[in-house]
């Protein structure tokens, strides 16, 4: 498995969140991927959607199952990756950087500390991620 | 989590595990796409040890199973296998199973998640009817591999003591495979040819092993559960819980053949009969979306702006490289055609009723 960044944070739910200012990134992590499995859809928020932390933001289809994407905090939807729409590619392999789902224009100091780092977050997969 | 005789193969072949009905199985090995297509295209090896099988003995035995089974078991031959129901009184399915017509006793292969249900079902109708007959469940003293797909009888021939092509569809035979006692039945769940056999679980691995042995110059590999769900579907058979259920008879699911209306003393078969004279309500039919949503099992169906039934069944289908589905509609809706919706979060996407069955091997 590839190391995964250290500059971001996870929830529980295999969300990744990477704060810069008050622009949030979202994305699903490489373990969200592996267990979804082969992806055939990625259903994206909308351009100004309100994001509310612990509601779905996006849904990510596999042959087998949906997987819901839980919004790791609130804010407004500035963009989505748009592409994933007819290309999951970048998701499958690349779900940390090209394969992001979502950017969020959340309120000046919004902190992200409450979440996973790396390590922790190792932890909780170890333990069986659920 | 139970496990199979096979679990410690699925594990080493880097399968992911499901719980499947209080059993640790294998839902894919290396994609369920790819399963799939190798089974259309060559064969595929599928460990079926979690499902129930029951054995019917006694001087009453196919009386019994006549009373019990909606298909006609005197209409049957030695050594054939017939699909059918266990109904109760109401005409509802208790399960779906496989009926095997043997010389000295019945077999009855039943699903997984209706093991214990079907065993107390049969044997309370044998003690009720006084019939001199001995239900026993032998589902743990006996394994059961699949191996489907077009190479099956080349990869099986070299491993068994019979001409296999003397053992004609929905056949059965008592054979050696790999040096193992056991029947071979020209039976399966994915619309291709293939074989079941049922040996004991400690020759399972090792028969195992050899039939991916003698399948290499195929590319035979092992298939989850995934692939199952999805051939079956491709091929138009039911799921026991999507497109039958204690609350959908076999004739609202288009499954007539498994029936056998003349009968008298078979329970459930009275009120169908009366069903079938009144016409059903509602019918199974077969989708294609033309959407990149897959229609899922529960999802609401729309039709004119209101909901008009539920999807069953629904899977990407590699075959036809289309989103496929199966669904209960009012009978007004089942024409060829007809264009209905399937309805995710409040959200429509459109598709469309086919002829069944989506896949139909070439013979």
């Amino acid at each position: 498995m590839a190391s995964r960044p250290t500059d971001i944070r996870f929830t529980k739910t295999h969300e990744w969140v990477k704060l810069e200012g008050t622009t949030a990134t979202v994305g699903i992590t490489d373990f969200a991927v592996e267990h979804l499995g082969e992806l055939v859809f990625v259903d994206l928020p909308a351009k100004g959607k309100k994001a509310k932390k612990g509601e779905t933001l996006a849904e990510v289809e596999s042959v087998k199952a949906v997987g819901e994407v839980y919004s790791p905090l609130d804010g407004d939807v500035i963009e989505a990756n748009a592409g994933l729409g007819a290309d999951q590619t970048p998701l499958a392999k690349d779900p940390f950087k090209t394969g992001w789902l979502a950017k969020i224009k959340v309120a000046a100091g919004t902190k992200i500390d409450g979440l996973m780092d790396a390590a922790a977050y190792q932890k909780h997969l170890d333990a069986g991620g659920a | 989590m139970r496990k199979t005789c096979l679990n410690a193969a699925h594990v080493a072949a880097g399968a992911r595990l499901v719980d499947f009905h209080g059993w640790e199985m294998p839902v894919q090995y290396k994609g369920i796409l790819e399963e799939t297509r190798l089974v259309r295209s060559h064969a595929g090896l599928f460990d079926l040890c979690h499902m129930g099988r029951l054995v019917v003995t006694g001087p009453d035995r196919e009386a019994l199973v006549e009373h019990v089974f909606s298909s006609n078991l005197g209409k049957m031959k030695l050594g054939k296998a017939k699909y059918g129901f266990l109904l109760n009184e109401q005409g509802f399915p208790n399960d779906d199973v496989i009926v095997y017509r043997d010389e000295d006793a019945v077999h009855i292969v039943i699903n997984a998640g209706n093991r214990d249900r079907d065993d107390a079902w049969v044997r309370e109708k044998c003690a009720a009817g006084k019939f001199k007959a001995t239900v026993t469940n032998v589902s743990d003293q006996q394994a059961m591999i699949a191996i489907q797909g077009r190479d099956s009888e080349a990869v099986m021939q070299p491993l068994t003591s019979i001409d296999l092509s003397q053992v004609p569809y929905y056949g059965f035979a008592h054979c050696k495979v790999g040096g193992v006692d056991t029947i071979i039945a020209r039976t399966g769940y994915t619309g291709e040819d293939g074989f079941e056999i049922f040996p004991p679980p400690e020759k399972a691995r090792m028969l195992w092993d050899a039939m991916l042995g003698s399948g290499k110059a195929f590319g035979v590999a092992p298939i989850g559960l995934g692939a199952r769900d999805a051939l079956r579907l491709e091929a138009g058979m039911p799921l026991y819980g999507n497109e039958l259920e204690l609350d959908i008879t076999p004739l609202e699911a288009g499954l007539d053949f498994g029936l056998d209306l003349t009968k008298d003393k078979t329970i459930g078969i009275p009120a169908l009969r009366e069903q079938k004279a009144k016409g059903v309500t509602r019918k199974l039919v077969s989708l294609v979306a033309s959407s990149p949503r897959v229609p899922r099992h529960g999802y609401g169906i729309w039709h004119d702006g209101k909901a008009v039934g539920k999807i069953a069944s629904g899977a990407p289908s590699a075959t036809l490289d289309k989103n496929i589905a199966t669904g209960f509609v009012p009978t007004a809706l089942t024409a060829v055609g007809t264009k209905l919706e399937f309805d995710i979060h409040g959200t429509r996407y459109p598709m469309e009723v086919v002829p069944a069955p989506f896949y139909k091997r070439a013979r």
